[in-house]
């Protein structure tokens, strides 16, 4: 074929395609999928699959997007974390002390779950560091919530939990002259929604039932280093801990759903695309091979195909999975996949090519005296070839579902983030039972997206390349 | 050919299948037994060794005693022949249903993987069939119609829909209606996990109720590709000459459809509705585990959680058995109901 030709036989082919609206609306969402998986380490960023298996320590667990604020009546706090530059131009240095001052704005019915002060690193050789935190509420109340706390080393501190805070804010609520229950004062020492009552106006419920008091609060924290101590900054971090983050919320050990959809869309595409490529191939080649040997070897080679299809995949594949040591890696996955996949198009590529055989070219060929891999390989494959491409986007949907189900079942490769661990561990942790719809239903419909993106392709290129299939 | 002769041929080539499917598997299991075995072998060894520490009886030579002992298991779980040998051993056993024991019991006590098989099985198949009777219907009253309007936009709805649900996968499926009806609304229980106190006519409603979110789901994502595969081999039979024939005698329009396009359709129809149990049979395995029906599905999650390699032994082979039922079962209804073949329907496939 000369560059000619193909050029032609291209722009033939897309004036076709072109007005093949669902196979059009195929390729915008493919373009779509590449453009995310490529753009994954940008979008997101490029750390995201070393940091997949283990804890996100400062993200909230098991909360949902931000945007569901939009649709409920109930405002719950977003995540706010400020670290870096941000933290470094809030502190102010005078002779002994450190002073940070942070405003917050709670415009949300639901307070943050917590405030976390991390990742000070005191260097105690002159003797301990001590650290006070006080508030200014925007009804203009002063609480201390932490004297002198003494540290050395990497502090830590979660203000919603911690005893001191909870006494120093009974002792607050009664010198605003309301009165605690003793008996069940200790009850609130331990078990105090501390967030709630910072955020909370002040009025008799306070500690029962707060009410959320919107406006700007200053957090204000001095960090006090005596002579021969020193604080570093550098890694410090301020969180208020959500109670939604991002736009689609967080998993049990905290993980930003949405930059695992985002990379998980490498592993379907990859591997849905490799296998649906392979296993046609493999396919046209065995069917061809088969309908060109005949006699003998075509019977043997048939046998084989059928024993292959009546073997069930799924089990199998399980079986595979405990015996590679319970997680397939991806490669092995898609091996696997290719060699259940071939079977179906083998069939149908024997039939066309055994028609393929009469034709007079290819005895014209022969009688030339083209070898047997010329013939096959010159003249009859690429009479397969449109129904190649078709069908090669048709076997992407199951490829996906299958690596989607084997991840599910908790085969998968461990070290990859893909759509269908995220469900396994969803399943695990009994998302859909508890009602984490965000955890839930984003990767399935991712799965079911790519599918779907190449059921269109695949359809409109079969209309295309196989006019027969038209009325249908 | 005689369908006597037919038949006695499809069997043997299931079983020519079947044998060397489990030899194949038998030869992959017994690498992932050896692993399984020396651990088991160690715990084993370490468990008599603190026993006899704590009745004050150490042995003279702990280091050969334990290599005595070991080699002494080894034996037992025949480690010590050779690898083609074992090969063989497993490929026996499993053929005669032998499966050994789980390492933990699965269902309340039951160790033995065959028992538990038994109690899995029907309840897979109880789930399945009546999913399945659900879809037939549904599938061939509405790919019939499809096909009488062609074009039209319940067609059309019916295509997008087919294609669409062929690419969702089942069991998120399942996580979906498991939150919207279950977590969201509340009518379902989320466990399907049959209450052992009720008895009699309260056991059949909390069955039915238990059962009605599998069963709906396994129905919602297959029922369409169906209905379209009906559609499609419909039109081709509504196109053929005695369809014309019958319409112009005046037979009315639905004993056309009905008695004579319907029964024409049915060698392609009754092989593609048993061919499609086949290729649920996988999705639904995977649907149960996550609405914890205590079918094989459960059992498939609970032998990968727990890796009891015993267990999904037994399970795979018991799945490629019903499998090649399914397919010797299609192929005979094909020869039966179109005596024109000589090769069985799973030819086609």
């Amino acid at each position: 074929m000369r560059w000619v030709d193909v050029k032609e036989s291209l722009s033939e082919f897309w004036y076709d395609f072109r007005r093949q609206k669902s196979g059009l609306l195929g390729i915008v969402l493919l373009f779509l999928f590449v453009f995310t998986a490529a753009a994954a380490p940008i979008l997101t960023s490029p750390d995201i699959p070393e940091k997949w298996q283990g804890f996100w320590l400062d993200n909230p667990k098991n909360v949902p997007p931000t945007w569901i604020n939009a649709l409920s009546s109930q405002k719950m706090a977003t995540h706010l974390a400020i670290t870096g530059d941000e933290l470094q131009n809030l502190i102010t240095k005078t002779d002994s002390e450190y002073l940070i001052k942070v405003s917050y704005n709670n415009e949300y019915d639901i307070p943050p779950q917590d405030i976390v002060i991390k990742d000070l690193a005191g260097d105690a050789s002159g003797g301990k560091l001590s650290i006070s935190v006080m508030v200014e509420r925007p009804d203009g109340r002063k609480i201390t919530l932490l004297e002198n706390y003494k540290f050395s080393g990497s502090l830590v501190l979660q203000l919603g939990s911690h005893p001191q805070v909870r006494d120093n804010l009974i002792k607050w609520i009664k010198s605003e002259g309301i009165y605690v229950d003793p008996i069940q004062e200790f009850q609130y020492k331990t078990l105090m929604d501390a967030t709630k009552v910072i955020f909370g106006e002040l009025n008799e419920n306070i500690l029962e039932a707060p009410t959320p008091l919107t406006g700007t609060y200053t957090f204000t924290i001095l960090v006090n280093v005596p002579e021969g101590s020193s604080v570093s900054f550098e890694n410090a971090k301020i969180i208020f801990t959500g109670r939604t983050y991002g736009k689609l919320g967080t998993d049990f050990k905290g993980r930003d759903l949405l930059a695992g959809i985002i990379w998980g869309s490498r592993v379907s595409l990859v591997i849905g695309i490799s296998v649906a490529v392979f296993s046609v191939i493999v396919g046209i080649f065995y069917g061809v091979t088969s309908a060109y040997l005949g006699g003998w070897s075509d019977e043997l080679m048939m046998r084989f195909q059928e024993f292959m299809a009546s073997i069930p995949s799924l089990p199998i594949l399980i079986l595979m999975g405990a015996y590679f040591g319970g997680h397939i890696k991806l490669w092995q996955i898609v091996v696997l996949l290719v060699l259940f996949g071939w079977v179906g198009i083998a069939r149908v590529a024997r039939s066309m090519a055994l028609q393929i055989k009469e034709q007079t070219y290819v005895e014209a060929a022969k009688a030339l005296g083209a070898g047997t891999g010329r013939i096959i390989f010159k003249h009859m494959v690429p009479q397969l070839l449109p129904y190649a491409f078709a069908q090669m986007a048709l076997s992407v949907p199951s490829a996906v579902l299958s690596e989607a189900s084997l991840s599910y079942l908790g085969l998968g490769d461990p070290t990859a983030v893909t759509w269908g661990q995220i469900l396994h561990d969803a399943q695990v942790a009994g998302a859909a039972v508890n009602g984490y719809w965000w955890w839930v239903i984003p990767p399935g419909l991712a799965i079911a997206l790519v599918g779907l993106t190449f059921v269109l392709i695949g359809t409109a290129l079969d209309r295309v390349l196989n006019p027969r299939l038209k009325r249908l | 050919m005689g369908f006597g002769r037919y038949l006695v041929i499809r069997i043997l080539n299931a079983l020519v299948v079947l044998a060397i499917v489990t030899l194949v598997m038998s030869a992959l299991f017994v690498k992932v037994a050896e692993k399984d075995l020396e651990n088991t072998i160690v715990q084993q060894v370490n468990a008599e060794f603190q026993s006899l520490q704590q009745r004050g009886r150490i042995p003279d030579d702990p280091d050969a005693w334990r290599a005595e002992r070991i080699a002494h298991y080894r034996s037992q779980y025949h480690l010590d022949k050779p690898y083609w040998w074992r090969v063989q051993y497993y490929f026996k056993n499993t053929i005669t249903l032998n499966f050994g024991k789980t390492k933990n019991p699965v269902f309340g006590s039951e160790k033995d993987v065959m028992a538990i098989l038994k109690v899995a099985i029907p309840r897979t198949i109880q789930l399945f069939t009546t999913a399945q009777i659900i879809i037939i219907t549904l599938g061939i009253l509405l790919g019939v119609k499809a096909a009488q309007m062609v074009g039209s936009f319940f067609d059309r709805a019916l295509s997008v829909l087919a294609l669409i649900m062929s690419s969702i996968p089942m069991w998120w499926f399942g996580m979906i209606m498991l939150l919207i009806f279950s977590f969201k609304l509340g009518w379902f229980p989320s466990r399907a996990i049959p209450d052992p106190n009720l008895t009699g006519w309260a056991h059949i409603v909390d069955l039915l109720k238990r059962m009605t979110l599998p069963v709906a789901t396994i129905v919602i994502v297959s029922f369409g590709a169906w209905a379209w595969v009906i559609r499609n081999i419909m039109i081709g039979t509504m196109q053929e000459d005695f369809i014309m024939a019958a319409r112009a005698k005046g037979v009315p329009e639905r004993k056309v459809i009905y008695g004579h396009a319907l029964r024409a359709a049915a060698p392609p129809v009754v092989t593609m509705i048993i061919f499609s149990l086949l290729g649920s049979l996988g999705g639904a395995i995977i649907t149960e585990s996550v609405f914890t029906w205590p079918g094989m599905g459960r059992v498939y999650w609970i032998a990968i959680e727990t890796n009891e390699t015993n267990l999904i032994m037994g399970l795979t082979f018991v799945n490629v058995l019903l499998y090649l039922s399914g397919v010797i079962l299609a192929d005979l209804t094909y020869g039966f109901l179109d005596p024109r073949v000589k090769v069985g329907a799973s030819q086609n496939v």
